[in-house]
């Protein structure tokens, strides 16, 4: 394709959210391109053959929050996309026990019991009550963010649907939701339960992918962010995409191209071209420029506003904003190709457990001195753990009799002590797996091969700067209107011609396509 | 029964000083019951060793609401406010020391000593400052009733928002934005030099069970600001005799408007029936008749102690018990033959004369709540001393001196067991070591020690868990949810039973300002 090329929407990164901006704008009957750095689409959503045989979600591996408007305008189950539930979630104990919950009620409930008879009660009034929050709080992962400050009638209209939204929810949970704004979700678990194992595993859903801590308050709302994956009726539980996590992406893409996107690969983007005070296009790395009506970034605010755009067509105040964004990556990934499945000693042999998540959060306080750690600019001795093994219900993930084990861990810090090297990485894989090697003991024998993710993989490989998984922290003062900087929430930038459809704007992080989505539809309203 | 009183105050404080003499010169009939042989609640000056005077409590002021020293000319009943200049005196690990003066410009000649670039920063960080305390202020009259559907209130809620608009767009947002942060966030963004850091984030954490890296340190930061001049920072004032003179001053100001004070009186209970109150009964059995019962002890003691909870919902009772107190301060009051020495700042001087803060980190201070978090006393604690003595000579006798030091953290639950007499000598020894590193001269120079450690503060003053603020101030313990969702507005579910203490709206530290709000919420009901 030569300089004259020009495209309605030239999309940067094909993540999910890039794709599904570009299948939305192509069924709006838009010429759209989408260029991806890597040989691959998908971004942090890919499914890659790391080792002969074995194939991995490398980095995102469990689908939640997939908007419903994506999966049903899309048509994505007819694009391939088949979710597997992942059906229970255990938690191995130092002392030999464990905890499980699973799909079955009266199953949880009675292992809930055996632990605390108080929390086997509230268990059921805390999941009401959580739905009907993530219900409420729903309404506005499908809302482009008014904004607060401004005059005009389309956002002093969705300020006042907003409060009134919020306003009419019974006071018990308008309460509720106040204070988990802004609580811990140590202390918000604490007002409900006292099963450590329990509290600790919950909890971790409010830390996952922050830099803070089960204690740290504002991790109550991530908890939240996390449930609402689990109402839509779509699907009842976080699930596995059979084929891995780029199964999701490949779906997406499959449907972008069907509706007539253009997607390249190995397109690396240098920069955005500026004429004349609006985007215009893009200069790929091999020299050659795309052109087009409107450029659109899927990547995290800092690559884009600070790397591929040059400062001076951007306001100072904005850049410092966009400096000032925070964006400290915390989590590690480690893929195990298994020879044998890891036999836990709470729960010997092959079980239906293995199935489902393995979570090594036996405690608050082991969650929480893993994150002390990383406060000083260190990994985790011992992390925490959120481990599947796809292979157990994708067979097709793993050559016959072997596995693939995905680990997720936190807290490894983009900001190591003394930085991070090849060393560095080995010694915190170490660590990931004697931890986990303290529960099943076996593990260390199966391992055929290990591969290891830091943060700083994440940011060289997958262009995630700092290695953070949401494109930028969920924390309060960057959420809503505010996210990645006010009053750039409505997927504009300042620069004319540049928008936005990455985590890094609201609703934020994990694999939801709201960003993607919404965007689109912004960038329609404009044409 | 004897005479019917129109509003019996339970606990005389400060607060509840306030809201008696308002009631009074409104023409009620008023009673405030004392536990204790002295007035001031925890702002009480106590002749602890002979000769030697102490704020056992409260040791500073960090602003009395202006309305309520003029409305009730406490200066003429003998209020004498002492500004300290300087405010602080924060000396480093190395020779380094800071001080914060009364002067901006002079503080920033003693930061410039530290660094020229934060020296800089000084003056914008002060305005940005002046406006969220500016903004907080206006919010600290009585919290709108947000669910109400009521024309009034809801006209209430418009008019804060209005207020907040006022601000300016880029105000606005920039003061949304830094409320829920962390000091350590808040405080990166504009500063270099850890000493400074430290000494400003200290008051981010002074009485909760949170470090500078949680979220909403940055909130408390500024709530201790609230009043302070332009570019003066954690800027306390003393009372002359000590905190007494104040709470001697309430007592003069309370008994020429007509208000009856009994010391010595200790209520064990409110007397409620059919859902209203009618008066107290005293521990010596004697019952008290009053039309409005107005509680000045924190929320839990009030709802759980001194009320049966048979008069409440169950579902209040939930959320009074679901307050998190979790007191962290404890209280180390020294007699003192002699002035510390300070390496970096030898020999007599001005720098004795404000708060002496040992914080020389931010990080210092994260460790020391570290400790804490799992239940353990810091091993380094963060210490804020004062010498009255050295601007107040009538403290102490000739060429001696009084020295009261606040430490952080001492966690009201201990891990291994209660408080006992070898752990308040182990916390007293810690902070005499502390102390020790920067004024060598410290251990020889006591001549008596007393240590209250959490548990002490709550027999002695009646606190809660020995938490100074009647009950966190945590983001989600603020404002509409001060103390429990619902009941903001100083009134409870008991007919005639109200609340004046810092427990409520806008909370804690030496301001009046709960006890005013409360009395002009119940003179709105009285008419």
């Amino acid at each position: 394709m030569g300089q004259n090329t020009r495209y309605d929407a030239v999309i940067i990164g094909g993540g999910h959210n890039g794709l599904i901006t570009a299948a939305y704008l192509a069924r709006a009957g838009k010429r759209a391109v989408v260029l991806e750095r890597r040989h691959l689409v998908g971004g942090s959503a890919v499914t890659e053959e790391i080792f002969p045989g074995f194939k991995f979600s490398a980095l995102s591996y469990v689908v939640s929050l997939l908007r419903p408007d994506v999966i049903r305008d899309l048509q994505l189950a007819r694009h391939g996309l088949e979710l597997l539930p992942l059906e229970s979630t255990i938690t191995p104990l130092p002392n030999g026990d464990y905890l499980m919950r699973g799909a079955d009620h009266d199953e949880t409930r009675r292992e809930l019991y055996r632990h605390s008879p108080k929390d086997a009660e509230a268990y059921d009034d805390f999941g009401k009550l959580m739905y009907h929050l993530a219900f409420a709080m729903k309404h506005i992962l499908d809302v482009v963010p008014p904004n607060p400050t401004s005059m005009r009638p389309r956002d002093l209209m969705g300020l006042l649907r907003f409060g009134r939204h919020f306003l009419d929810l019974p006071p018990e949970q308008f309460y509720a939701l106040c204070k988990l704004m802004t609580m811990s979700a140590a202390d918000f678990l604490d007002e409900w339960f006292e099963t450590e194992p329990l509290k600790a595993t919950m909890s971790a859903s409010g830390i996952i992918g922050t830099f803070l801590g089960v204690r740290s308050p504002g991790t109550a709302y991530v908890l939240l962010h996390h449930y609402m994956g689990e109402i839509d009726g779509v699907f009842r539980a976080w699930g596995f995409a059979k084929g891995g996590t780029g199964a999701v992406s490949e779906a997406i893409a499959s449907a972008a191209r069907e509706l007539g996107a253009e997607i390249r690969t190995e397109a690396s983007v240098e920069q955005v071209i500026v004429k004349n005070g609006k985007a215009v296009g893009v200069a790929l790395e091999s020299g050659e420029e795309i052109h087009g009506r409107v450029v659109v970034t899927g990547v995290d605010p800092k690559l884009t506003f600070l790397k591929l755009v040059e400062p001076q067509h951007l306001p100072s105040d904005f850049l410092d904003a966009i400096r000032r964004f925070k964006i400290r990556g915390s989590s590690g990934k480690v893929n195990l190709a298994l020879g044998e499945l890891p036999n836990l000693t709470c729960l010997p042999g092959k079980g239906p457990h293995l199935r489902g998540a393995i979570s090594i959060s036996p405690s608050l306080d082991y969650m929480e001195r893993a994150y002390d750690d990383a406060k000083y600019g260190n990994f985790s001795r011992h992390p925490y753990m959120d481990i599947i093994i796809p292979s157990m219900i994708d067979p097709g993930m793993a050559p016959p009799g072997k596995h693939v084990m995905s680990i997720f861990c936190q807290w490894a810090p983009f900001e190591l002590n003394g930085g991070w090297n090849d060393e560095q990485r080995e010694a915190f894989g170490d660590a990931v797996v004697n931890t986990i090697s303290e529960f099943a003991p076996n593990l260390k024998n199966a391992i055929i091969h290990r591969h290891v993710v830091t943060p700083w993989d994440m940011q060289e490989t997958y262009g995630l700067t700092q290695g953070n998984i949401f494109h930028g922290e969920l924390s309060l003062h960057q959420l809503f209107f505010m996210r990645p900087t006010h009053p750039w929430a409505n997927y504009r930038t300042p620069l004319k011609n540049l928008y936005q459809c990455g985590s890094g704007t609201h609703p934020g992080g994990g694999i939801t396509g709201a960003s993607g989505r919404l965007a689109a539809l912004e960038i329609l309203k404009d044409w | 029964m004897n005479d019917k009183y129109d509003a019996i105050v339970i606990g005389a404080g400060h607060n509840g000083l306030v809201t008696a003499t308002y009631l009074a010169k409104a023409g009620l009939k008023v009673l405030v019951l004392e536990r204790r042989e002295m007035v001031g609640g925890a702002a009480v000056t106590e002749d602890v060793f002979p000769g030697f005077k102490f704020d056992t409590g409260a040791h500073c002021i960090n602003r009395l609401h202006p309305t309520v020293i003029s409305d009730l000319q406490l200066a003429k009943h003998g209020l004498e406010l002492l500004p300290l200049d300087p405010a602080v005196f924060s000396p480093g690990l190395d020779a380094d020391h800071l001080l914060l003066w009364r002067t901006p410009e002079v503080t920033v000649d003693s930061i410039g000593q530290l660094s020229e670039k934060d020296a800089k920063r000084w003056n914008g960080f002060a305005a940005l400052v002046a406006k969220a305390t500016g903004l907080l202020e206006s919010i600290y009259s009585t919290p709108p009733d947000v669910l109400s559907k009521k024309k009034k209130d809801v006209w209430e809620l418009l008019k804060m928002a209005g207020r907040l608009r006022r601000l300016g767009k880029q105000d606005m947002t920039e003061v949304l934005r830094v409320l829920p942060m962390t000091a350590v966030e808040l405080l990166d963004e504009w500063f270099e030099n850890d000493l400074l850091k430290g000494t400003l984030g200290a008051v981010g954490i002074t009485g909760i069970h949170q470090g500078p890296m949680s979220a909403g340190t940055a909130f408390l930061f500024l709530h201790h600001q609230v009043g302070a001049k332009q570019g003066v920072l954690r800027a306390p004032l003393r009372a002359r005799g000590g905190l007494g003179g104040l709470s001697r001053a309430l007592e003069s100001a309370a008994r020429s408007a007509g208000v009856e004070i009994r010391t010595n009186a200790w209520v064990e209970r409110i007397i409620a029936e059919a859902g209203a109150t009618s008066g107290v009964a005293l521990v010596d059995g004697e019952e008290i008749a009053g039309r409005r019962v107005i509680s000045n002890a924190d929320p839990s003691r009030t709802f759980c102690g001194l009320l049966d909870p048979f008069n409440l919902d169950p579902d209040f009772v939930r959320r009074v018990r679901n307050i998190k107190f979790k007191g962290v301060v404890a209280r180390v009051n020294l007699a003192l033959g002699e002035l510390p020495n300070f390496s970096c700042l030898p020999g007599d001087g001005p720098h004795l004369r404000g708060l002496i803060s040992i914080s020389p980190s931010l990080k210092y201070l994260e460790r020391a709540f570290d400790d804490a978090k799992y239940g353990e006393l810091s091993r380094e604690p963060y210490l804020e001393a004062v010498i009255p003595s050295s601007t107040d000579p009538s403290l102490a006798p000739d060429g001696k001196h009084v020295m009261s030091i606040l430490v952080q953290y001492a966690p009201y639950n201990l891990r291994d067991g209660e408080w006992d007499d070898a752990k308040r000598e182990d916390l007293g020894d810690r902070v005499v070591t502390t102390l020790a590193a920067y004024a060598p001269n410290i251990e020889s120079a006591i001549l008596h020690r007393q240590v209250l450690t959490p548990l002490d503060i709550e027999a002695v003053f009646g606190l809660t868990e020995g938490n100074i603020y009647h009950g966190e101030m945590t983001l989600d313990q603020l404002f509409f949810m001060r103390p429990v969702p619902g009941w903001a507005r100083y009134r409870s579910p008991v007919e005639g039973l109200y609340l004046c203490g810092a427990g409520t709206h806008p909370g804690g530290g030496v301001t009046g300002t709960p006890g005013y709000n409360a009395a002009r919420e119940i003179l709105k009901d009285s008419k």
